[in-house]
């Protein structure tokens, strides 16, 4: 049952990919996310080259990304309009990131980027996930009625210039925050392999408050555009994309998406925001481990021999 | 059968034993490989090659058989974690070069019986013998009136980076030292297995057959292998190499329409 991968020059349990596609599938569909953040980890767990996981695994968020905007599309959830002002921004984004990760890869430094990023990111949003959706549900629970929410944005987004109207999302604002965001984003996907979902919903919900109905449709759109970009400049770049890799991964995950996607509908939005800001916590507690436990060899090769 | 084997190339640097000048020539060894050619493909999970060979030994002195497998050199960067402020990280890479991707040594006695350290070293034989160095580190100085003194920028740590690469390719099965793995089936016939594993590069290998007496290498016999990615690996493989962009562009292509796909059959369901 093993699978020799022709880039990633190892041979892996192929069952074990595609179930390992179908789950983290089933959890992006359950939770409206890529899921990324999840399958990088797992993928260099098993022994895949991290260079190879990171790269591979962009095209199953494209997989699952398409699938969701479709079924968003129907549903008229996505602003393409404001979408598109992030994925450009996005696009410059991961030109940059893919950039700045072969420099980082000659310096012997991705792997302390990496885990910081996924420290800092992971750990922050994990936190205030957790926080907030307990909150809620404790509040539940006691019978209490959820605190007046403070409805505004914040005042700088109003001073910028190059003004734009985005209907569907109910806005009228500069269309800086918007690139800026897709931007910053788009270089976190190139280092990090994942789409930047988790950074995106709450930035657009509470930044730049956009309508709740649209965040989720808007920000699968943008990721679509910026992995499939990731991807390309990934494998026109590094040549570290194993389309076998990536194959097996997407027929798996995009089965269990659309079953995530069905089981979303049983659950609460708050206990799948605690069990997702729980996931996304430890991910990056693990991550960040490293940084701080005595590395069992201290010496270790560093991929990326410049050419 | 012994007389069919193709004669030995020249030994590479036996110097005649004074002794026995008339045996000398007849002192000799030849082997062969079970498969020359390893072929990776899709069901690719290391491959196990025997190399057999026989002993021409028509005297009473007993020798020894050495098996040295390298595979092709690659650069190599290591890095080594270090302590600041609570938080471990990385050094300053080292790039080693003239390490091969694959090396191993089997023979009929541990390697330090059979010949002595300079002996060894000289032939390159053993992974402490490997010429593995880091050029960019090191540069040459006058020290106590002679010339040409090389010194390393990594001071004591040298040693520790050099045992470094040798310790992490051991643990991939990359690097390999089996003092037992010649075995003597017969009288003058012997074998050795070469286990590479899946992680082993492709490319071209070179096997030596060095055989000792008196801690002197009296005949050698090299041979070659090759491991290549077939079928359609090697397409992929190329594919990924030759045409980068057209390939990103179509790993994206399949990925968006496999998802598209699912979301049709989905929705019929």
């Amino acid at each position: 049952m093993d699978i020799y991968l022709p880039i990633a020059e190892v041979s892996v349990n192929w069952p074990l990919l595609v179930l390992l596609g179908a789950v983290v599938g089933f959890v992006s569909g359950l939770f409206g996310i890529g899921g990324g953040f999840l399958m990088a980890p797992i993928l260099i767990f098993l022994g895949i080259p991290p260079a190879v996981a990171v790269a591979s695994q962009a095209s199953h968020v494209v997989a699952s990304s398409t699938s969701g905007v479709i079924s968003y599309t129907s549903q008229k959830a996505v602003d393409y309009k404001i979408g598109l002002v992030m994925a450009g921004g996005g696009v410059l984004g991961a030109l940059l990131g893919v950039e700045l990760f072969r420099y980082l890869r000659l310096l012997g430094q991705a792997d302390l980027a990496v885990a910081l990023a996924y420290l800092l990111f992971l750990g922050a949003i994990g936190t205030l996930m957790l926080y907030e959706s307990l909150g809620q549900i404790m509040r539940r629970v006691r019978g209490e009625v959820a605190p007046h929410k403070e409805r505004r944005r914040p005042l700088w987004l109003y001073g910028l210039p190059l003004k734009m109207r985005f209907p569907r999302s109910g806005l009228y604002i500069s269309a800086i925050p918007p690139f800026a965001l897709g931007g910053f984003v788009g270089v976190l996907s190139a280092i990090m392999g994942v789409g930047g979902g988790f950074i995106l919903v709450p930035a657009m919900l509470y930044v730049l408050r956009m309508r709740a109905g649209v965040v989720v449709g808007t920000s699968l759109f943008q990721i679509i555009i910026v992995t499939a970009m990731t991807t390309i400049l990934q494998a026109g770049r590094n040549q570290t994309v194993d389309i076998v890799l990536s194959t097996l991964l997407l027929l798996g995950g995009v089965v269990g998406a659309q079953y995530g996607a069905k089981w979303s509908g049983r659950f609460r939005a708050e206990e799948l925001r605690a069990v997702l800001g729980l996931i996304v916590l430890m991910v990056g507690i693990q991550m960040g481990l490293e940084l701080f436990v005595r590395p069992s060899d201290l010496f270790a090769f560093a991929p990326g021999i410049a050419q | 059968m012994i007389a069919a084997l193709p004669p030995p190339p020249p030994a590479v640097s036996a110097p005649a034993p004074e002794r026995s000048i008339g045996t000398v020539d007849e002192v000799r060894v030849a082997a062969a490989l079970t498969d020359a050619r390893v072929m990776v493909d899709s069901s690719f999970r290391g491959a196990s090659i025997v190399l057999y060979g026989a002993v021409f030994n028509p005297g009473d002195q007993p020798a020894d058989v050495v098996v040295v497998v390298r595979g092709p050199d690659a650069p190599v960067r290591l890095v080594k974690k270090t302590r600041n402020m609570g938080v471990w990280l990385n050094s300053r890479p080292v790039l080693f070069e003239g390490a091969p991707g694959f090396y191993m040594t089997a023979s009929t006695r541990p390697l330090s019986d059979i010949a002595d350290f300079g002996q060894l070293r000289r032939l390159g034989v053993g992974v402490d013998h490997l010429r593995i160095n880091a050029p960019e580190e090191s540069r040459t100085v006058t020290r106590y009136g002679v010339r040409d003194v090389v010194v390393s920028r990594l001071g004591e740590d040298y040693l520790d980076f050099r045992r470094a690469v040798i310790r992490l390719r051991e643990a991939a099965a990359l690097y390999n030292t089996d003092p037992e793995g010649v075995e003597f089936v017969d009288r003058g016939l012997f074998r050795a297995e070469v286990e590479l594993p899946a992680v082993a590069p492709t490319g071209r290998y070179f096997a030596e057959v060095w055989l000792f007496q008196d801690g002197e290498p009296v005949s050698v016999s090299n041979l070659t292998l090759t491991v290549e990615k077939v079928g359609i690996e090697r397409d992929i493989f190329e594919f990924a190499h030759r045409r980068p962009w057209t390939y990103g562009l179509l790993c994206v292509l399949l990925a968006a329409f496999t998802g598209w796909a699912a979301s049709r059959l989905f929705r019929r369901q």
